[in-house]
């Protein structure tokens, strides 16, 4: 019987467009969107070719430090502010006319960098100026010293060597909050309108009263349909994971250079299976309930809003933390711990503990929301319209 | 075949409490049919769902062939039929025949069953041309058709009506009429509830009145004929809601 049911629910379910549209259509899309806004992120911008306005007075040590560095196109301009504000320039870099001869002299000089910093290419462009320009001042610094009689190293005593702590590229850390945030939204837009029709849909067509009059039991019903928001959410959570892991692969080069996939594989795709599945399983448990309380498709997924936007704050929470410090209690608070299993995971840890924490704390949390479930359904005032 | 005593049912919530039946009873025969008369919100749908077990009484016990709706509703449920509204039910996405064979999956017939009772329901509704075609695109007359014969799928002994033929065309009116002159002849228990006393007057045995939750009148027509001097059953049914007011007013 709850087979029989389930089959019709999901017959129904994909004969409807926007069940079709946000489980295929909309990860796909919404996917590509931020996979490709991602790696246009972490993009360090060697592809690009950006245009500098400089003006005649520019040291002939700059121009060759800016040729060398290979994506810096140089227009002479009388006035290079000029051309940045008309759009022929990205930055502007302008010399006083006698700045050779005061760096020469010794005397203080001064270079104007002109730039819109919130542009992200001028930004790029202006960090590799100031790079010149720094290099250009340590070899002035240097001949001085030297002049002087004084060794560099009487004002650089050590030098700072920064390491990070993971062997891994750092671009993992973005695809560690990237995949989770991903998932988690698509996983509730998803089975969102099936989970509202299902119930609140039912009562508003009346098509419940006709169930309900019917031999088969509010336990069967209740099951097959929330094993049917559960399906469609788990459906959704693969295709969005084959998606980003595809377009990452397909479109990226940046983020693909993060993802590993190579050393254990296999765990890695199994344990963000499971993790897809508990958390498709959580969330069709609370739209199952959304879709209770609402008399009407409308007012469900009025209730429904909050659910699927509840990644929003676990992700605030992970993103300042590293994944060394990551405690069982990261693992045992839902929704968060998709975050924090699917961010280990990224950097290739696949730890059975962490994984059973998560997997033990939703199937708890789906067992309370199922019986809350259970008992607004045997309600008449929640199944009768 | 239906027994109701002393069925009273109250509505509450923190702030309010409505009391939709007060202390009905009256008793159903088999093969009776049953004309459930009152106005809006005088508690006809209240008690309709109660006799299917959709709700339950607060007061008072409720019988459908020896089976106590409380005790029994899936006994109940396997030789009752309940259509509320005409066209309401059904599917919209799934065709004709999966609305059908999915409620008689319910009902827990075989698929040899279903395809017979299919067959016999397709034909007397006329409705086999449109069987395979997605009940969305249907009209009001031809989804009433397809409620009707989901709610006949498991060939019930008692079928109950919620104002069947409200907003339909006289053409699915006339289909509907029809229909229960062919399950009186089949010796089947109905109930239905309407505001269209020529109905009534022209398919029921006898009648229920119910004016804000009480029963004001409950006989067979001819008697009530009799009593009233008069065979408008409008008139009687506006004079017994008078009467009843004046009796609420006292």
């Amino acid at each position: 019987m709850l087979l029989n049911i389930f089959k019709k629910e999901m017959k129904d379910s994909f004969r409807d467009r926007r069940t079709l549209l946000l489980t295929v259509i909309l990860p796909i899309v919404m996917m590509t969107g931020l996979v490709l806004f991602y790696e246009n992120l972490v993009s360090d911008g060697s592809d690009e070719t950006y245009t500098l306005a400089v003006d005649q007075s520019i040291p002939t040590e700059v121009t060759s430090g800016l040729e060398q560095m290979g994506n810096i196109e140089l227009i002479t301009s009388d006035s290079p502010e000029e051309m940045v504000r008309e759009g022929e320039a990205l930055a502007a870099l302008s010399f006083d006319e006698t700045f050779t001869t005061r760096v020469e002299n010794g005397e203080p000089a001064e270079a104007v960098l002109t730039g819109d910093s919130f542009s992200q290419n001028a930004s790029i462009l202006m960090n590799m100026v100031t790079t010149v320009l720094t290099q250009y001042e340590q070899v002035i610094v240097a001949e001085r010293l030297e002049a002087a009689g004084t060794d560099l190293s009487m004002i650089e005593p050590f030098v700072i060597n920064q390491q990070e702590l993971s062997q891994e590229n750092t671009n993992v850390n973005l695809i560690a909050m990237l995949i989770p945030l991903i998932l988690s939204i698509a996983i509730g837009v998803g089975a969102s309108p099936s989970a509202a029709d299902l119930f609140a849909g039912e009562k508003e067509r009346k098509t419940m009263e006709a169930l309900l009059m019917t031999p088969v039991n509010r336990m069967n019903l209740l099951t097959a349909k929330w094993l049917t928001i559960a399906s469609i959410g788990t459906i959704t959570g693969i295709i969005t994971l084959a998606v980003v892991i595809l377009e990452i692969f397909l479109l990226t080069e940046n983020l693909k250079g993060a993802l590993s996939l190579s050393d254990n594989a296999v765990p890695v795709i199994a344990a963000a299976l499971l993790t897809t599945v508990m958390f498709a399983m959580f969330t069709a448990t609370l739209l199952m309930i959304a879709s209770i309380a609402g008399k009407t498709v409308k007012e469900a997924q009025s209730y429904a809003t909050p659910v699927t936007m509840i990644s929003i704050f676990p992700l605030m929470i992970i993103t300042g933390i590293g994944v060394n410090e990551l405690t069982n209690t990261h693992f045992m608070i839902p929704v968060l711990n998709i975050f924090t299993i699917l961010k280990e995971l990224s950097f290739g840890i696949v730890d059975v503990q962490h994984i059973l924490l998560m997997a033990g704390s939703n199937l708890l949390c789906v067992v309370i929301a199922f019986v809350v479930g259970r008992v607004m359904f045997l309600k008449d005032k929640w199944v009768m319209s | 075949m239906i027994e109701i005593k002393e069925v009273t049912k109250k509505f509450q919530d923190k702030k309010t409490s409505v009391t939709a039946l007060k202390h009905i009873s009256f008793s159903v025969k088999k093969g009776q049919t049953i004309g459930l008369l009152g106005e809006n919100g005088a508690g006809k749908t209240t008690l309709l769902r109660s006799i299917a077990t959709l709700i339950s009484p607060t007061e008072g016990t409720i019988t459908v062939a020896g089976f106590d709706t409380e005790k029994q509703p899936s006994e109940i449920k396997r030789k009752i039929g309940v259509l509320f509204g005409g066209e309401t039910g059904l599917y919209d996405r799934l065709t004709a025949r999966e609305n059908l064979v999915y409620f008689a999956s319910l009902y827990g017939l075989s698929k040899h069953e279903t395809k017979v009772r299919i067959d016999d329901l397709s034909k007397m509704f006329g409705m086999r041309d449109y069987l395979d075609r997605k009940v969305g695109g249907f009209s009001k007359g031809m989804r009433q058709k397809v409620a009707i014969a989901r709610t006949l799928i498991h060939n019930p002994d008692i079928i109950l009506f919620d104002e069947p033929t409200t907003g339909l065309d006289i053409t699915s009116s006339n289909v509907f009429r029809q229909l229960v002159h062919q399950l009186k002849r089949e010796g089947k228990t109905i109930i239905f509830s309407s505001h269209i006393m020529e109905e009534v007057s022209l398919l029921c045995d006898s009648v229920a009145m119910i004016h804000k939750g009480e029963l004001v009148h409950y006989g067979t027509l001819e008697d009530l004929y009799r009593s009233e001097g008069t065979k408008d059953l409008n008139y009687i049914f506006m004079s017994k809601l008078v009467r009843g007011d004046r009796h609420y007013a006292s």
